[in-house]
């Protein structure tokens, strides 16, 4: 008997007859088909009418579309997702995935899942079942859109106590004055450790935090840092070094200028003898002569 | 010369002189130099009038006169310089320094030599042991060769200098009357000076003539070998004295007494070897430091190197390390030590005119040098409102600039960096001249007062010139109290109210004043090392 080659009669202007023949196909190879391997499966197949045919199904949601090295792949949709898309169009198709590539960054667009609170005036979104990133969110200073500053201001205080508190004890301890000094030194995570215990925060506080409290503390003028080399594995240590943090005193008592009315005035530059606002008939001055 | 300087210096000729010096002396700095026909012409005053008043200011070297620019035989000129005239700001602080490492005595032969300007070595000695004489007990005086030591002591550690040869006409075209440091500077003449101190007498008329002969005959017999040598006071070697004094206390704040006891020593041993303008010290090792460093300090060695190493690690850099013989060579940074202390004075007052969140921001702007807005408002954590307001408010005092980066030529404010920065020098400056009109501010003020109360002041010293003469010529108990009750209670609590006043605006001038050192010793500072 004589082979007959049963060839799958495919009706060429049947666009429906493509796109199911395309979907074996991808079913066919799961990692996806090429341009080629359509051709090549239906030679008579216009160019036009395969391009037809898969941007039917990318926009129905049952195609996938990629590409790789070599040009463009068509993939078939995890059939779970594809349900899911079914309803939307094709904008909020894109935008889904772009979100989903995003993954636990956001992005910035228009769609309906959960809003999350930030740092800045725009409003991020991002998938319901991710957890936000710190720089999103504006870590552990915000809660709800609002900067915390008294927050700020008692992490603030207390470190500063801890610091001061360390400093005094070494003062005292009336032993050589390197060892006074170096005793009187506390590793950011020594703060960290003292500042998670005290528990006045309902957040977890990580050391890159409690670095920026004590920074800000550098730059009141209350405390300086210095960097030393520290074996890696010491507890605190990040890449080779820990930074170490002290009190300090002032170097100098307010200085003359400001002991007198005149140099927080706020009409300073007003002031003139003869003027309305003169040395002679100044309120301030006479406030304070009469202290 | 800016026109707080001009201001302030008028209110203290004023006081000092009076008005009409003030006036020839306003005229002066404002002018720049001229002779004295345009300064009758200019000012109308008389001649007379004027050739006083130039004379006043010559003698207290707050003027200075040459040839004319025109050539050889063009009258003289006179210029004045504000720098001179406000240190009479300074003047309670020199004599008062004077009595601390001099005693009594050191404090009189200065307080006169700053009243007269110039004054020879015996005229000196005698005033001043005349002044203690009047001090002492009955039967008590002065004798000359205690105030001659003094004097020498004073000579020897530049805090008097003789006064420049007044050559008939120096081509010298520089234009501040900088004292120069000529040889024979310091060089004490042989006087012959034998005497006590003479206790001036209230004595009848008679006997005051007679003593007054007595006096001219005295003075014409007893030439002392020291005629046209003139003394005054070295305002500079003050100024050094007092520039130590200053970083010596913020060791001593910073770090501890010991630490600033070594330092102190230091700066003792480098006095002689230092020039003034240097920015540090000859280096000084660890062992002459261990030999110099005062007995009562009994410090072991190994402990000396452990506060040497302290002071070199602080971030203020009082102290550096210079090399590594002899123990190790120490020097002490002096322009560094004053730069660090105007930024502490400059974030002082930011802290105190605009609370310690704006200080915040101002200390961050001057470690950081310059941030956009919102670095500011990350580093220092204030919420960006806030931030943004006290920005503004120090943008708008200058005490903060605005640096614009482009991105694109033409300055889109869309595409253009706008930066925060601070800048030390200038800022220091403006600070400055806030002071000046302070203090100016503050003499005004104090003048006002004493206006105000003249017609009551005139009355309690006319009350007071009555108690005084009742007394001496042994009046009643019940005739002093008489007298003393013409001045109602009222009228006591007044004057009281007015001592208080005039006492706390004296002392809050020099309070102004510790800042006007320390800002113009910084910027001299830089101004000689750039």
């Amino acid at each position: 008997m004589a082979e007959v080659k049963v060839k799958k009669e495919t009706n060429l202007s049947d666009a429906t007859e493509v796109e199911n023949r395309i979907k074996q196909l991808c079913q066919q190879f799961p990692h996806g088909i090429t341009d080629q391997v359509i051709q090549n499966d239906m030679p008579q197949l216009e160019p036009q009418q395969r391009a037809m045919a898969i941007n039917k199904l990318l926009s129905l949601g049952q195609l996938d579309l990629l590409r790789n090295s070599s040009g463009l792949l068509y993939r078939m949709k995890d059939v779970q997702s594809a349900s899911k898309m079914k309803g939307s169009d094709n904008q909020e198709k894109l935008v889904y995935q772009v979100i989903e590539d995003a993954g636990n960054k956001g992005s910035k667009t228009w769609i309906i899942h959960m809003p999350v609170r930030c740092a800045s005036k725009k409003k991020v979104y991002m998938l319901y079942n991710l957890q936000p990133d710190r720089s999103v969110t504006g870590g552990a200073w915000y809660s709800d859109q609002d900067f915390e500053s008294e927050f700020v201001e008692v992490l603030n205080q207390q470190c500063f106590k801890f610091l001061q508190s360390k400093a005094e004890v070494a003062r005292d301890s009336k032993q050589s004055p390197m060892v006074q000094r170096n005793s009187s030194f506390a590793t950011s995570h020594e703060v960290w450790k003292y500042i998670s215990e005290l528990g006045i925060s309902k957040v977890d506080l990580s050391m890159d935090d409690i670095e920026t409290i004590l920074n800000t503390l550098i730059y009141d003028g209350k405390v300086e840092m210095t960097v030393i080399a520290a074996k890696e594995g010491t507890v605190g240590s990040v890449d080779g070094q820990m930074k170490l943090y002290r009190g300090v005193n002032p170097v100098i008592q307010p200085t003359g200028l400001v002991r007198t009315p005149c140099g927080l005035c706020p009409v300073f530059d007003d002031c003139h003898e003869g003027g309305e606002i003169s040395p002679s008939n100044c309120i301030y001055m006479t406030e304070w002569l009469d202290f | 010369m800016t026109a707080q300087e001009v201001r302030l210096c008028g209110l203290l000729l004023r006081e000092h002189f009076g008005e009409v010096v003030e006036k020839v002396g306003t005229h002066l700095l404002k002018g720049g130099a001229q002779n004295l026909r345009t300064i009758i012409h200019e000012t109308g005053i008389s001649l007379d009038l004027v050739k006083k008043s130039l004379c006043v200011l010559v003698q207290h070297g707050a003027c200075v006169f040459r040839s004319g620019r025109k050539g050889a035989g063009s009258p003289t000129e006179y210029q004045t310089c504000c720098d001179r005239i406000l240190r009479i700001l300074r003047y309670p602080r020199y004599i008062y320094t004077a009595k601390t490492l001099y005693g009594d005595t050191g404090e009189l032969i200065i307080e006169e030599l700053l009243q007269r300007g110039h004054m020879t070595m015996s005229g000196t000695i005698k005033t001043v042991a005349d002044r203690l004489t009047q001090n002492m007990e009955e039967g008590r005086s002065m004798d000359y060769s205690e105030v001659s030591s003094a004097f020498f002591r004073l000579v020897e550690t530049h805090f008097l200098q003789r006064c420049p040869p007044l050559a008939g006409a120096e081509p010298k075209d520089s234009a501040t009357p900088a004292a120069p440091s000529f040889p024979d500077c310091y060089k004490v003449p042989h006087v012959t000076l034998v005497g006590r101190g003479k206790r001036q007498l209230a004595s009848e008329d008679g006997e005051d003539q007679r003593n007054a002969k007595k006096a001219k005959m005295d003075s014409q017999v007893g030439t002392h070998g020291d005629e046209g040598i003139c003394w005054q006071v070295n305002f500079e070697r003050f100024h050094l004295h007092f520039r130590d004094q200053a970083i010596i206390s913020a060791v001593a704040n910073k770090l501890d007494q010991t630490s600033s006891e070594i330092v102190r020593t230091m700066l003792r041993m480098s006095e002689v070897t230092t020039s003034p303008t240097a920015t540090c010290t000859k280096p000084l090792s660890a062992n002459e430091i261990f030999r110099s460093l005062p007995t009562s300090y009994n410090i072991p060695r190994p402990i000396l190197d452990q506060y040497l190493t302290l002071l070199i690690d602080d971030p203020m850099e009082f102290v550096g390390k210079a090399g590594e013989s002899g123990g190790g060579m120490y020097v002490v940074n002096m322009h560094r030590a004053l730069a660090n202390l105007a930024r502490a004075t400059l974030e002082s007052v930011v802290q105190e005119r605009f609370g310690s969140r704006s200080a915040r921001i101002f200390r961050l702007l001057l470690r950081k040098r310059h941030l956009e807005q919102k670095q500011v408002e990350d580093f220092a954590m204030i919420p960006a409102k806030e931030a943004k307001d006290m920005l503004y408010t120090l943008l708008s005092q200058n005490l903060v600039q605005l640096q614009e980066i482009p991105k694109t030529p033409d300055y889109a404010p869309s595409r253009t960096f706008y930066l925060y920065t601070v800048n030390q020098l200038p800022t220091a400056r403006m600070l400055l001249q806030n002071c000046y009109k302070t203090v100016a501010n503050l003499v005004e003020r104090r003048l006002f007062e004493s206006k105000e109360s003249k017609r009551l002041l005139e009355k309690s010293q006319r009350i007071e010139a009555i108690l005084a003469s009742l007394q001496a010529s042994g009046a009643e108990p019940e005739q002093l109290t008489e007298v003393e009750e013409m001045i109602t209670a009222p009228e006591k609590q007044q004057l009281e109210a007015l001592r208080l006043h005039i006492n706390k605006l004296d002392s809050a001038e020099n309070q102004v004043d510790e800042t006007i050192f320390l800002l113009e010793s910084y910027i001299n500072s830089t101004a000689s090392t750039s």
